[in-house]
């Protein structure tokens, strides 16, 4: 009985569409958070559990190695990042600021007709049933992909990685004494 | 993992089109142009589920969604510190990272 019981967690029909449940909950508050914080900082800060949520989703479909790149890369790289942004800019505390533009109700309704354009084409299609169960060698299959067929791409990414880091750094430097300030 | 799948494509692919939209509203009616800069992110995320998802229901014998995914994540952290240095240069420049307050190029 508690060996059948066991199974059944495990197998994932019981649980799983259970644990999406969960994980859209939790990608999908938090995002509306992200917009509509008036605290920038809080609006970065509610992006973590938003990209932790997809790294679950990840791990739900079965991309492992994604989801441990994205709380890496993500959540450890870029969240920080935007928060080291803030905290060189200002008036983020100021709880007065306009946080919206002059747009609010026409970009609310221009995002509305597309969400409803969107979930028509969703319905209209016809979806491919639920597949079977993962080969096992996903990860070792992804490495293989990533630098056999694909390596032309996977080293360009990093040629694209480097010239954006050492851009970045030109762009953002500070202009030294002697030096004229940028127009 | 090796579990059978229960969740309909349909789930991920309307969870990806209510992300995408609510970035789409970050983008287009927040002034910081961080906050602005925190809807590109969702958005790339939102396309990075349906990679995810499409390659599980249709194309698990090849590997060309996560490879796609791989490569959205390296361009995004690219492009999020590109962006951060060039707003640093625009709040040097104009000491407001508003974006509707910088119109310099407007007509």
């Amino acid at each position: 009985m508690i060996h059948a019981l066991w199974q059944a967690l495990l197998s994932g029909t019981f649980w799983q569409p259970l644990g999406f449940l969960l994980l859209a909950a939790g990608v999908l508050l938090p995002a509306l958070a992200v917009v509509f914080s008036r605290n920038i900082v809080r609006a970065a800060l509610w992006l973590l559990p938003c990209l932790i949520s997809v790294a679950g989703l990840f791990v739900l479909l079965g991309a492992e190695l994604l989801a441990g790149i994205q709380v890496l890369v993500y959540c450890g790289g870029i969240v920080v990042l935007i928060l080291f942004g803030v905290m060189l800019t200002y008036g983020v505390g100021d709880p007065d600021i306009r946080v919206y533009n002059q747009q609010l109700w026409w970009g609310l309704l221009g995002v509305a007709a597309f969400a409803v354009l969107v979930n028509l084409a969703l319905t209209a299609q016809l979806w491919p049933p639920p597949p079977g169960p993962l080969p096992p060698d996903v990860t070792a299959r992804l490495a293989d992909a990533l630098l056999k067929q694909y390596v032309l791409a996977f080293e360009l990414a990093s040629v694209i990685l480097l010239v954006a880091m050492v851009g970045a750094l030109v762009v953002a430097r500070a202009p030294s004494a002697g030096e004229e300030p940028r127009q | 993992m090796n579990w059978v799948t229960t969740v309909p494509l349909q789930a991920y692919v309307t969870l990806s089109a209510l992300l995408f939209a609510i970035g789409l509203t970050g983008v287009l009616i927040r002034r910081n142009a961080i906050a602005v800069l925190l809807g590109i992110e969702l958005m790339l995320n939102a396309a990075n589920i349906n990679f995810v998802a499409f390659w599980r229901y249709r194309a698990t014998s090849s590997m060309e969604g996560q490879v796609f995914v791989v490569i959205v994540m390296t361009l995004a952290a690219a492009e999020a510190a590109v962006a951060l240095a060039i707003i640093l240069n625009v709040y040097r420049r104009f000491k407001t990272v508003n974006v509707d307050q910088i119109n310099l190029m407007k007509g």
